[in-house]
């Protein structure tokens, strides 16, 4: 026996579907959904299905747009000759934050993780291949690639495929550094973060 | 540091307050009564984790929602310090001097070392128990170890998973290799860490094991590679990337990681016979206590003061004239907590201890023949 009526049994099951939801906040969700007024629940439904039916993954870089090429990819001004790789679309969100980057982005989707069934097949990553031939990137040769994925141990392994897939290219690859967060005092960062800063130390 | 006051509420049946020596404090009580939840108690300010179970839930003293153990921890003459774990349902609430704390925090303010049936693990199990004993022991020294080790036994995951997917879906050699490498990169560089933070530790245990106080045979040990006899052990990392490259397809076959640190062990010897093989229950009880006798010297030689030793049954694993042995070498050196449930104990052994009789969980101090001394 159901324990709510099917329509609400059904609301729950698919709010389970949602990463990191359980049955608990399911319910909760459920209920809240439940109790508010008619034209809230449209317009959250009516986001949903616009948000399906006009964003697209961008077919230079992979990015969700909703014009096509992204408006990193069909921008004059982003410097062409440096690619970013980043695991997914908020992480881009991070390295604009930034602003001290000008490049352009190439976002994988997620990380490999064979415990996931995610291997190199399940991951965007075979077309940054034909984009760093000039012919496909307005005439300008691209002169770097940053992997900036994630610091985990899934990350890294991205970082070290892709590396090896693209220096036989010719194509200069970096990491980016991992390490102290800036302003923080040394006396409250805490021995890991530490250690993997000393590891990472720069020459001056 | 030195515990000085320990309290627990609702926790299992205990209740009562025990003011501890500096120096030995032995929880007498008959079986069945709590003795060892005392010690459950204070392994849990230590370690934030019980001995006894996974679930912390089941300690709580039942039909109670809230158990509370709270200890004063002398840190200096000048300093202590309030430590206290709340459990309540399935969340732990840690605090010191009042205020909330996360546990790398809390881990920081109270060192314990257990002796107790199930560490006999250590000297007659697999090699598994072996490995983790060594490995608590660096990260008592050196936290950030506990990284290295997470991270290592992360990718052993995913390369198992990778391993075992390549199995199923009957993925070229080639393909695998070249799908295992991005893992086998991170293994090699974790695995070096590891294997040469071992071969270090057991090094400084060995400089401090006091191999004959219990019996006349001499105890040894020796960190015993899986790649040993394969090549060059100092060069760990380019050793294990050789043979990793050797045995893609033993791998491939067999579905799982085959080499690494994870496979190594601790040899334990006595007169030059393996322990585990060997070795009469006296032996393996007076080895255990010999190499945590080394463990807690390990951790003086970096902090500069002892963890405390907790003892549980101390009497129904060794005979008095061990015992003595042990207390003779301990004073002077660590706070020590023992169980016993023998008068006769509490008798031979008792002066100038704190004396804790157990009823009913209820802790009543017996008599006081010391005082505090840092
Ligand atoms: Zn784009």
């Amino acid at each position: 026996m159901l324990e709510y009526s099917e329509p609400v049994a059904k609301l729950i099951d698919e709010f389970k579907r949602l990463p990191g939801i359980g049955h608990k906040s399911a319910q909760r969700l459920a209920f809240f959904i439940l109790r508010l007024p008619n034209e809230k629940v449209e317009s959250f439904v009516s986001a949903l299905r616009e948000v399906k039916e006009k964003i697209v993954f961008c077919d230079v870089c992979n990015n969700l747009t909703d014009v096509n090429p992204c408006m990193y990819c069909a921008s004059q001004s982003r410097d062409r000759s440096i690619i970013c790789v980043v695991e997914e679309p908020y992480n881009l969100v991070a390295v604009e934050k930034t602003r001290s980057y000008k490049g352009l982005y190439h976002i994988l989707h997620g990380s490999l993780s064979p415990i996931r069934g995610i291997g190199p097949d399940e991951l965007m990553i075979s077309n940054i291949f034909p984009r760093l031939s000039p012919e496909n990137n307005d005439d300008v040769e691209v002169k770097e690639v940053i992997i900036a994925t994630n610091p985990t141990t899934e990350g890294e392994a991205t970082a070290n495929y892709l590396a090896r897939l693209l220096k036989p290219l010719g194509v200069k690859t970096t990491r980016i550094a991992m390490g102290m967060p800036v302003g923080s005092d040394l006396e409250f960062v805490d021995e890991v973060t530490m250690d993997k800063a000393m590891s990472n130390r720069r020459e001056m | 540091m030195i515990l000085e006051t320990l309290e627990a509420t609702n926790f299992r049946n205990l209740s009562g307050k025990i003011t501890c020596a500096a120096g030995l404090n032995i929880i007498a009580g008959d079986n069945g009564h709590g003795k060892t939840n005392w010690l459950e108690a204070i392994y849990l300010l230590a370690t934030t984790k019980s001995f006894k179970t996974a679930r912390l839930t089941e300690a709580v003293n039942f039909g109670e929602t809230l158990a509370i153990v709270r200890g004063i921890v002398r840190q200096s003459a000048g300093i202590s310090r309030s430590v206290q774990v709340a459990i309540e349902g399935n969340t732990k609430i840690l605090t010191v001097n009042d205020k909330r704390e996360t546990v790398q925090r809390f881990l920081g303010q109270l060192h314990a070392l257990l002796f107790n049936s199930d560490e006999l693990s250590i000297v007659r199990g697999s090699p598994d128990a072996r490995r983790k004993f060594l490995d608590g022991g660096i990260v008592a020294i050196f936290p950030a170890f506990i990284q290295t080790l997470s991270d290592f036994n992360r990718t052993l995951r995913q390369k198992n998973a990778l391993l075992q997917k390549a199995h199923k879906d009957e993925l070229s050699l080639e393909e695998t290799a070249k799908r295992l490498e991005p893992w086998n990169e991170q293994l090699i560089q974790n695995a070096a860490k590891i294997h040469k933070a071992r071969v270090r530790y057991v090094e400084r245990l060995n400089e401090d094991l006091e191999k004959q106080l219990f019996e006349k045979e001499v105890v040894s040990i020796r960190y015993l590679s899986s790649l040993e006899g394969k090549g060059d052990l100092n060069n760990y990392a380019e050793l294990l990337e050789e043979r990793l490259k050797i045995r893609v397809q033993a791998e491939l076959s067999a579905g799982y990681s085959l080499i690494g640190p994870h496979r190594d062990d601790l040899e334990i010897s006595f007169d030059g016979r393996d322990l585990r093989k060997f070795g009469s229950s006296g032996q393996q009880r007076s080895a255990l206590l010999i190499l945590q006798l080394s463990t807690l010297s390990a951790y003086f030689s970096q902090h500069n003061e002892y963890p405390l030793f907790l003892l549980d049954d101390i009497d129904a694993e060794l005979d008095y004239k061990r015992i003595g042995r042990l207390l003779e070498f301990l004073s002077d050196k660590t706070q020590t907590f023992v169980t016993t449930s023998k008068e006769s104990f509490v008798q031979r052994f008792g002066a100038g201890a704190e004396i804790i009789n157990v009823k009913n969980g209820e802790a009543l101090r017996a008599e006081t023949v010391s005082n505090f001394e840092i």
